[in-house]
């Protein structure tokens, strides 16, 4: 079981201008937090600061949306986990569907694990994505 | 349960009743832009589903939330929630979309 928020937006943009927001700083520094890190690589570190909050975590997926003749399912998807000092960490998943005129649907699902079961099979922070949730459970 | 939060009206309730608590459906529907018996329906739906407690009164019902760790998943969920709306107007206004 999760805690679970999940919010959709469609925004005027394609799928790979909509990419380029979420993953260069310069644009998730617009909108996400006034300072972000975010290493684009599977078990890649993301550091995310707002004000007196320092969000740290790691990057779990990282696919950009396919060429137009793809047939991938979706238009891109981003997944990181992130945590503030003291804090569970909670998983965001960021996904893109191309939308008619040209537009994008943003869908945003944030969820917070509250059993150690759920980190199952997920890479963890600091280990280059070479460690793996049952090692957690193990130990 | 978390299917009773789907709906931002009831979010809302449960934030009034968190600042609130002991509150009673008349109270309620003044700081809320909803009729009393819409606040009465929801409350019924958000007591079936075990996030809040009700506890009668002379002639009213009052209620509060859940105790934890329920009412931590409502805060965590509020907090959350207003932050990604936050986030994703900005986002909309970079990209200079509609937000829906």
């Amino acid at each position: 079981m999760s805690d679970r928020i999940e919010r959709e937006v469609l925004l005027i943009a394609s799928p790979e201008e909509v990419w380029a927001a979420l993953t260069d700083p310069a644009w998730l520094e617009s909108w996400l937090a006034e300072e972000v890190e975010l290493e684009l690589r599977p078990g890649g570190d993301a550091r995310f600061r707002d004000g007196d909050v320092l969000r740290t975590g790691w990057v779990e997926e990282v696919s950009p949306p396919p060429a137009r003749d793809d047939l991938a399912g979706h238009g891109g998807r981003l997944i990181f986990w992130w945590a503030a000092s003291g804090e569970p960490a909670s998983r965001v998943e960021l996904t893109l569907d191309p939308a008619a005129h040209e537009g994008t649907v943003l869908r945003v699902v944030e969820t917070r694990p509250l059993e150690l079961l759920d980190l199952v099979g997920l890479p963890l922070p600091g280990t280059g994505g070479a460690g793996y949730g049952p090692a957690l459970v193990a130990a | 349960m978390f299917g009773a939060l789907a709906d931002p009206t009831r979010r809302a309730l449960l934030t009034a009743i968190s600042d609130h608590p002991s509150a009673t459906a008349t109270e309620l529907a003044a700081e809320l832009p909803i009729s009393r018996q819409a606040v009465l329906k929801h409350l019924t739906a958000l007591a079936d589903a075990g996030l809040l407690d009700r506890e009668r009164s002379g002639r009213e019902v009052r209620y509060r939330v859940t105790p934890e760790p329920l009412s931590d998943a409502v805060s965590w969920m509020t907090e959350v929630g207003g932050q990604w709306d936050e986030r994703l107007a900005a986002l909309g206004r970079q990209l200079g979309g509609p937000t829906a």
